[in-house]
């Protein structure tokens, strides 16, 4: 009997714990989104209210609150993140089933190169990328923001949909073509069928990456271009109330893509994959 | 008319020689086994006749035509795999029907071929169900019937059994070879398990390193092994190396080192020749007490033996020579024990050393 007490009391604490690690930031942007006054010492806001929430939205307009309105970076980060996700797709799905089918040579070093962006740091990379943008007339633009988002993303790209590729036995498109399939009517009705959870996931990954895409945004795009991430740096340093409206709104399609990468993923799906 | 026929097709892995200059004729409505180990290339053989691999050098035809390039969709094959290879997004109906619609034969075709296959291979009343509600011998039932709703010209299988447990591998061959037969359709098996080749094949070609070691029907292979490797990969077998003396009234004399006169019926020897004495265990008899043979009566000691129900599996010394018998398991035997042993001339089969 004892045993099983401590036992429930010591679960209770893990869950506790677990909820507290991943809810207590959360509950903190919440309240910081809320708060009109809110001083130390005081353990809650003095004052709360939605008024930075009516002003992002742009529900309101009142100078002497410091927010503006989110609507055109949201716009801005929703195209340009469908843009770039569409494009890496297009790019990916093809190289990922080379990858994963060819008998290429320096396939390592190939698929190294798309990890190149992510391994070596980043503001470098992205200052030197300036001035060719610049040359090429890209600096500032929503097509060089594109560009190098699809940059960043390949990496998701080309990785994740080369293993959905993997996944599928070679056999099953060797049955397609001994029972009279091309080669092409093979990709489209085996390969793409059983890929696409994979390649769904690794659509939700670029697409999630994109939208949350902040060093290269902010070499190439600034000050033209204002994604939600910019807009989330320029309010981070002075004005918490307005970051925290940022922080939930970008939050919200991570947890969204979350969730349905979970629903795709669950485990009757990946037994259709093919084992 | 020949059906397959293959004319020294060479296939290399890097410094690997998969098939080495293999020249083969299947005919039609027989069905083709090719035995041999892991790496024998047999596989590779029988993927360079569905197209999936494409030989380095020579040709293959498959009746008149010249299909050494020809794209696998366009070779008439059907192929069952191993691992079964269904298409798990699809269901039974789908999986069997997927040729067909590719061919765009009208609905009602479609669904009476697959049914007439599925019928075949006992199925009927599975259409619905997805590949992974199925045990993995409904599922290669599934594979054969997709492959042979097209009625191709040849079927192709490669280890289509080695999956399924053992008492299923068994009751499948007779099925697989049943089907063969009723439909008089050309195939060509792959296997590693003798057994299933002797069962299955009209015709066995034993495969060592990319090279035919020998061809012919199930007995000529188990009676009348062409060397070492043959006779020890099919059946039981026995060696005794020795070296011929002379012909003596319709019999071979030889001899080993250490000085055991045998008489074998085979003559194509010439005396002097130093040849490698073939045993199988049915030309052993074993006894307690003398026989009445005049000749290839030996004193020999049990060195051990496992029982194996039906009859039981013994080690027998001769000399220095290992012999391997097998005898009904009733006989009370004991390890050292000293027997007659009498091996049959008409049954030895004498090998090039």
């Amino acid at each position: 009997m004892g045993i099983k007490w401590y036992r429930i009391v010591f679960k209770a604490l893990g869950i506790a714990l677990i909820a507290f690690i991943i809810f207590g930031p959360l509950s903190s942007l919440v309240l910081w989104s809320i708060a009109i006054k809110w001083y130390w010492p005081h353990v809650l806001p003095q004052e709360v209210g939605l008024a930075y929430w009516k002003q992002a939205l742009g529900l309101q307009r009142d100078w002497a609150i410091a927010a503006v309105s989110i609507w055109d970076a949201f716009k801005a980060s929703i195209i340009i993140a469908c843009i770039a996700t569409g494009i890496t797709m297009i790019v990916s799905i093809p190289a990922a089933y080379a990858l994963a089918r060819l008998r290429l040579p320096l396939k390592v070093l190939f698929l190294l190169f798309f990890l190149m962006p992510k391994v070596f740091p980043q503001q470098p990379i992205f200052v030197n990328l300036l001035p060719i943008f610049t040359r090429w007339g890209l600096a500032g633009t929503v097509q060089g923001v594109i560009l190098v988002h699809i940059l960043v993303c390949l990496l998701f790209g080309v990785w994740i949909s080369t293993s959905a590729f993997k996944a599928i036995p070679e056999s099953l498109e060797e049955a397609a073509r001994s029972v009279g399939a091309t080669a092409w009517q093979t990709f489209w009705r085996i390969l793409m069928p059983l890929a696409m959870p994979g390649l769904l996931v690794s659509a939700i990954f670029v697409l999630v990456t994109s939208l949350t895409e902040f060093t290269g945004t902010f070499f190439i795009g600034l000050p033209f271009v204002t994604t939600l991430p910019m807009l989330l740096y320029s309010a981070s340093g002075y004005n918490m109330q307005f970051a925290s409206v940022l922080a939930i709104v970008l939050l919200v399609p991570s947890l969204l893509l979350m969730v349905l990468t979970e629903r795709i993923f669950r485990p009757e799906f990946l037994g259709a994959v093919g084992r | 008319m020949p059906e397959v026929k293959l004319v020294e097709v060479t296939k290399r892995y890097g410094k690997v020689t998969a098939v080495d200059g293999l020249t083969l004729t299947i005919e039609d409505q027989e069905m083709l086994t090719f035995l041999g180990p892991s790496g024998c290339g047999k596989t590779t053989t029988l993927r360079c006749i569905a197209g999936f691999v494409i030989p380095d050098s020579g040709q293959i035809f498959i009746g008149a035509q010249d299909v050494t390039r020809t794209p696998p969709e366009k070779r008439d094959i059907g192929f069952v795999f191993q691992n079964y290879a269904l298409w798990p997004h699809m269901t039974v109906y789908q999986n069997i029907a997927f040729g067909l619609r590719l061919r765009k034969l009208p609905k009602q075709e479609i669904k009476n071929r697959v049914h007439e296959a599925l019928n075949l291979v006992r199925l009927t009343g599975l259409e619905d169900r997805y590949p992974r509600q199925l045990s993995g011998g409904q599922q290669q039932r599934v594979a054969l019937a997709r492959a042979l709703v097209l009625h191709p010209r040849v079927l192709l299988l490669d280890e289509p059994l080695s999956n399924l447990d053992a008492k299923l591998r068994e009751e499948m061959r007779f099925e697989i070879r049943e089907l063969q037969r009723q439909l008089k359709i050309t195939a060509v098996y792959v296997t590693h398990d003798q057994s299933e080749a002797l069962v299955l094949s009209d015709r066995i070609a034993v495969l060592n390193q990319g090279r035919i070691e020998q061809l012919g029907t199930p007995e000529e292979i188990y009676q009348r092994p062409v060397n070492k490797f043959i006779a020890t990969f099919i059946g039981l077998c026995s060696f005794i190396e020795c070296q011929v003396i002379e012909h003596e009234s319709g019999h071979t004399l030889v001899q080993t080192e250490d000085g055991l006169n045998l008489y074998v019926k085979q003559t194509d020897v010439v005396p002097g020749q130093k040849v490698v004495l073939a045993i199988r265990p049915e030309a052993i008899k074993v006894s307690l007490q003398e026989t009445q043979e005049r000749i290839n009566t030996f004193r020999g000691q049990i060195m051990r033996f496992a029982y194996l129900g039906e009859n039981t599996d013994c080690w027998l010394k001769i000399g220095k020579w290992d012999l391997r018998v097998r005898f009904p398991a009733a006989q009370s035997l004991t390890p050292g024990q000293w027997v007659w042993i009498y091996l049959a001339p008409d049954k030895l089969i004498i090998l090039p050393a």
